[in-house]
């Protein structure tokens, strides 16, 4: 445990490390009680299993939310793109319509584990190779510009701080 | 009374002081009563799947008021309870030790469960975890 940290893991965004998982989440948990929105945040890393997990006090539908938050970072660190993406293939006015746009087949890859709800974000490092995934669960879409998406992305901003 | 946030995250952080003490690495899940997670730390170095695997010891734990190795005497052919290995509705049953209730006087309100390491450090990490509670709580 007590190992001497050398100059490459100190990088901060190398490795999601359990120390940058939790700073991550308390600046989206920072950020979401200031908007009064109480929310799950899931971080994961490449493999897409859990690293840390908080479920703020009070935060609606718990079960699914925190269910939810956990899919979503794994989709995301799985598909290495942004659950928004994701979820826009499988717009109904686009199946069919576009070659390669039968991405229905989406929803039971990945022994069904894979949750397309905007959400999820993937986390990158310094040379935009995926490192894990962010995921929230819990405010709803229509409450005005506070989403899961926002809240995953001050996650994600608060690396570069 | 519920367990907080603030409550589950004094009780992970102190269970992972713990493992850090025995020179061990693991990851720590704490419920609620319902069995759904508040907090899952795995700490650095961990493999993977004891994530997944602390929190279904926690949710064997919070959904039926005992240490989740206590599960199999539920099982026994001796006993009525045999044929409950089939209700495993959700997939989280598990018989591994390592998953302890937390309990509030005769009430369950919620569990923590340990992976990582054998099972009966895991169990003393969750004491570790436990005993963190009563600290601030009394």
């Amino acid at each position: 445990m007590t190992k001497e940290i050398t100059v490459e893991e100190s990088v901060p965004w190398k490795k999601i490390t359990l120390e940058v998982a939790e700073r991550m989440i308390a600046a989206a948990q920072r950020w979401a009680s200031n908007a009064g929105v109480p929310c799950c945040v899931t971080v994961v890393d490449k493999a897409g299993a859990v690293v840390a997990l908080e479920r703020m006090d009070g935060c609606p539908f718990p079960g699914i939310a925190t269910n939810a938050a956990i899919g979503k970072a794994y989709t995301a660190a799985q598909a290495c793109v942004s659950n928004y993406l994701l979820s826009k293939m499988l717009d109904p006015r686009y199946i069919g319509e576009i070659p390669g746009s039968y991405y229905i087949g989406l929803m039971t890859q990945l022994n069904c584990r894979i949750n397309l709800i905007p959400g999820g974000e993937p986390i990158r490092d310094d040379e935009m190779n995926v490192i894990g995934g962010v995921g929230c669960g819990g405010p709803s879409d229509a409450v005005g510009e506070i989403s899961d998406m926002t809240v995953c992305q001050v996650a994600i901003s608060s690396l570069y701080e | 009374m519920v367990v907080s946030l603030d409550m589950a995250r004094k009780m992970g952080k102190a269970a992972i002081k713990k493992a850090q003490e025995m020179n061990r690495l693991c990851s720590v899940a704490i419920v609620d009563d319902r069995g759904i997670p508040i907090i899952i730390y795995r700490m650095d170095g961990t493999s993977f799947p004891t994530a997944d695997i602390a929190y279904d010891k926690a949710w064997t734990a919070a959904s039926f008021g005992i240490p989740s190795s206590d599960i199999v005497k539920l099982g026994d052919p001796a006993c009525p309870g045999f044929g409950f290995n089939t209700e495993n509705y959700n997939y989280r049953l598990t018989p591994i030790a390592g998953g302890m209730p937390v309990k509030n006087g005769d009430e369950v309100i919620g569990g923590i469960g340990v992976s990582g390491t054998t099972p009966k450090e895991d169990v003393a990490i969750c004491q570790a975890g436990i005993a963190a509670l009563s600290a601030i709580v009394r």
